[in-house]
């Protein structure tokens, strides 16, 4: 069994036009997801842009960052358990994050 | 998640909670303060997992985002501090399930119900507003819930907001002298709010329960103050009784069913004992207002066993009652069918001559389909049949265009 990352984008604004009850029910189907058997772990990332550092004339400078082009954020991460590729996607497609205009980029851990 | 409707029940009473230290010229920072919370909440819970005290998390969050919004807007001024401290205290007091809180909790939402149904603001403000700072729904849910569109809804919302400001309307309770008026006042909207709902006239959108359980809850909100008065439990008891039918109201197809045609077994028996509690406590006193009859009639459906064991004499002397205190011609069309169940479709015709008369309801499809359906019965089913084509040509849902349909159709 092999590992993927989720890596779930969303656009900031896409649920602030959800009334609470359907905020409610968006919750719900999250929360139903995360209880999936394949589930190994999770983390949402603070609500800022983060930091960048890179070498600037030999000298690591760190910058607020990064600042894609797309209006999409980084929000979070879930690892779960797949055999490969097709797997982890096939696992991944009834994500509710996808049913609320969220991308889902899918990464696999390398393992030697 | 366990709770139905936390959030939007949540919402509610934090944007009450909120309100009441913030004054109700700042309902909207209160309410912004809130969605904002719930965002945070539906946004972090799906990877941090659920905390342990959902509805103090969002409590916490809440205040914790009004107290940033108090410091960033510059209208408060020198206030700011002092209004952001007053905060902190406030959410100390979060929601855990300790008596004493839950009845300030609750206190707050009273005293936001009197503020939105106050007489100086319209019914349909009123209900609107009541619906958004307390009920927490949204504009797209008020608008979709009135057939009306979004933008006027919002602007009514607005509208109300500002009439809140320039009449310096407060959370106050109301002083005892005026109390029976104001009560009334909110009764009047609860009412409303539960009549738009259950009216099958946009067929069974799910929202329009929804309508008619927020009527409920705030109905039960107020009758559990002080200041209930018995016509308070006959209004719950009321709603109750009537909500109960929903699981029966629509068949499979989603066609409407009648009351006599009812499967009774669906009926909610946990809304016919809410009912049954509050109607028991509404003939404590000497008060008998429109609202006791209505639900004697609604308890008098709901203790048959069957359709051939309703007590129509006493349903028919509860509609002369009823009729006595509230002459409208929907009232004398509801006693027409007692008066045919009790005496036959020959008196019920004679005694809806008098509403027919009245030019309003010319093109009450109603009215013409209980006198289509009155004429069926005694054989007149060409002029029933006229009633019945008459009835489809007025405005009315799909599901009643259905039905109409089909009692034509029996006339041929």
């Amino acid at each position: 069994m092999s590992q993927f990352m989720l890596l779930l984008y969303h656009d900031p604004k896409g649920f602030q036009k959800l009334s609470p009850e359907q905020m409610q029910q968006a919750l719900e189907k999250y929360m139903a997801w995360t209880k999936k058997p394949f589930m190994v772990d999770s983390k949402r990332l603070a609500e800022d842009a983060g930091k960048v550092i890179r070498p600037q004339g030999g000298k690591p400078r760190a910058t607020d960052g990064p600042y894609s082009e797309s209006k999409e954020i980084l929000g979070g991460y879930y690892t779960i358990e797949a055999k490969d590729y097709d797997e982890a996607v096939k696992r991944t497609l009834d994500h509710p994050h996808l049913e609320f205009g969220g991308t889902i980029e899918v990464r696999q851990l390398y393992t030697s | 998640m366990e709770i139905d409707h936390l959030f939007r029940h949540q919402a509610g009473r934090i944007v009450a909670r909120l309100s009441r230290t913030l004054g109700p010229p700042h309902v909207s920072l209160a309410e912004d303060a809130v969605q904002e919370a719930m965002l945070r909440a539906v946004q972090t819970w799906p990877y941090q997992g659920m905390p342990d005290n959902p509805a103090g998390w969002l409590f916490r969050v809440a205040h914790n985002l009004a107290i940033d919004a108090v410091r960033r807007d510059k209208t408060f001024g020198d206030k700011a501090e002092a209004l952001a401290a007053e905060l902190t205290r406030s959410a100390v007091t979060m929601p855990r399930d300790e008596i004493d809180v839950e009845e300030q909790l609750r206190d707050d939402e009273l005293r936001m119900i009197f503020m939105c149904c106050h007489p100086e603001l319209s019914r349909e403000a009123s209900v609107a507003l009541s619906l958004k700072t307390i009920g927490a729904f949204s504009v797209g849910e008020i608008a979709r819930a009135f057939l009306a569109d979004e933008a006027t809804i919002a602007q009514r919302i607005v509208r109300a907001k500002r009439q809140i400001r320039e009449s310096q309307l407060t959370l106050q309770m109301p002083a005892a002298n005026e109390l029976d008026a104001r009560l009334d006042a909110v009764l009047d909207v609860i009412y409303f709010m539960f009549n738009e709902g259950y009216s099958a006239h946009s067929g069974v959108d799910l929202i329009r329960h929804d309508l008619c359980l927020e009527a409920l809850r705030l109905g039960r909100l107020v009758v559990s103050a002080s200041i209930a008065k018995p016509r308070v439990h006959a209004l719950v008891a009321l709603m109750a009784l009537q909500a109960a039918r929903f699981p029966a109201r629509v068949d499979a197809a989603g066609d409407l069913v009648l009351l006599e045609d009812q499967d009774r077994s669906s009926w909610d028996e946990r809304l016919i004992a809410i009912g049954f509690h509050h109607f028991d406590r509404s003939i404590s006193g000497e008060e008998v207002s429109e609202y006791h009859v209505q639900a004697a009639i609604a308890a008098t459906h709901a203790r048959a066993t069957d359709a051939q064991s309703v007590d129509w004499p006493l349903i028919l002397t509860l509609y002369d009652q009823l009729l006595s205190i509230n002459p409208s011609p929907v009232v004398a069309l509801n006693r027409a069918v007692a008066v045919s169940k009790t005496h036959g479709a020959a008196e019920a015709l004679t005694a809806i001559e008098s509403i027919e008369r009245d030019p309003k309801l010319r093109h009450y499809h109603l009215l013409l389909a209980v006198r289509g359906h009155l004429l069926l019965q005694i054989g007149r089913a060409d002029e029933a049949a006229g009633d019945f084509q008459a009835a489809l040509s007025c405005a009315c849902s799909e599901p009643e265009r259905r039905f109409l349909a089909r009692k034509l159709e029996a006339c041929r």
